[in-house]
């Protein structure tokens, strides 16, 4: 039989960063396997090497290798990083649908090639339904988002998606 | 009106700067800042970023997949 790749995804350094940051790099584990480009790699082991460091999340390294023609003019054109680069390099040589960024010159290149995208917010957010954690707990996290992790974003808009989600799972405030 | 800044660049991004400029295809370090600077900002738009983050709630959130 041969195996899909539904659930095989490529990251990049931010959400690796930001889910370990969180101590919740465990909703990842709905995905079978997260691969992580060299350059992606190398950033996270120099920023934040314990989040490389955890036994029940199948991370793969995967090594350099040279981009085509597309990935170039993506790269110049949404001035991406070498680990950006090589993600979306990833996702296209070895069929993978889906990137996992925060950034948002990498989401751009990423629709351009028609991939799935997904961030920290997202997955978080999607842990619940997958069973990995409870509302509560992602509640408790996207709280924490602001004294917590590096992961920017304005405060008024992530108050929102907490009354959003709080709206969506029927919990009280 | 010019904004006087300081900052610190790693080494490595300095000498890829500073050859670009022996070689003749920058005029100085300041232009290659200003035109890295004009580029990150063009596609990192507060908009863009927004967007795609609602995009990633309503996943999280509605998408059944």
């Amino acid at each position: 039989m041969t195996k899909t790749k539904e659930t095989l995804v490529v990251a990049d350094a931010g959400v690796l960063i930001h889910l370990d940051e969180l101590s919740a790099l465990d909703v990842l584990n709905h995905y079978e396997a997260v691969f992580v480009p060299h350059a992606v790699w190398a950033e996270v082991q120099y920023h934040r090497p314990q989040a490389l460091q955890h036994n029940n999340i199948k991370l793969i390294h995967y090594p350099s290798q040279p981009y085509s023609a597309k990935i170039n003019a993506l790269s110049a054109l949404f001035t991406l990083h070498h680990g950006e680069s090589e993600a979306l390099s990833l996702c296209l040589e070895q069929s993978i649908n889906t990137l996992l960024t925060d950034d948002t010159a990498a989401r751009l290149a990423a629709k351009n090639l028609n991939l799935n995208v997904h961030g920290t917010l997202g997955l978080l957010l999607k842990s619940v339904h997958y069973q990995l954690r409870t509302p509560l707990e992602v509640l408790a996290l996207l709280k924490e988002i602001p004294e917590k992790t590096t992961l920017h974003i304005r405060p008024q808009l992530l108050s929102d998606i907490i009354v959003k989600a709080q709206t969506e799972w029927k919990i009280k405030s | 009106m010019n904004n006087a800044i300081q900052t610190e660049i790693p080494s490595q991004l300095f000498q890829q700067a500073q050859l670009l400029i022996q070689q003749g295809w920058a005029t100085n370090l300041q232009e290659i800042i200003n035109e890295a600077l004009r580029r990150y900002l063009d596609s990192h738009q507060e908009i863009l970023t927004e967007m795609f983050i609602q995009e990633d709630v309503e996943w999280g959130l509605n998408d059944q997949d």
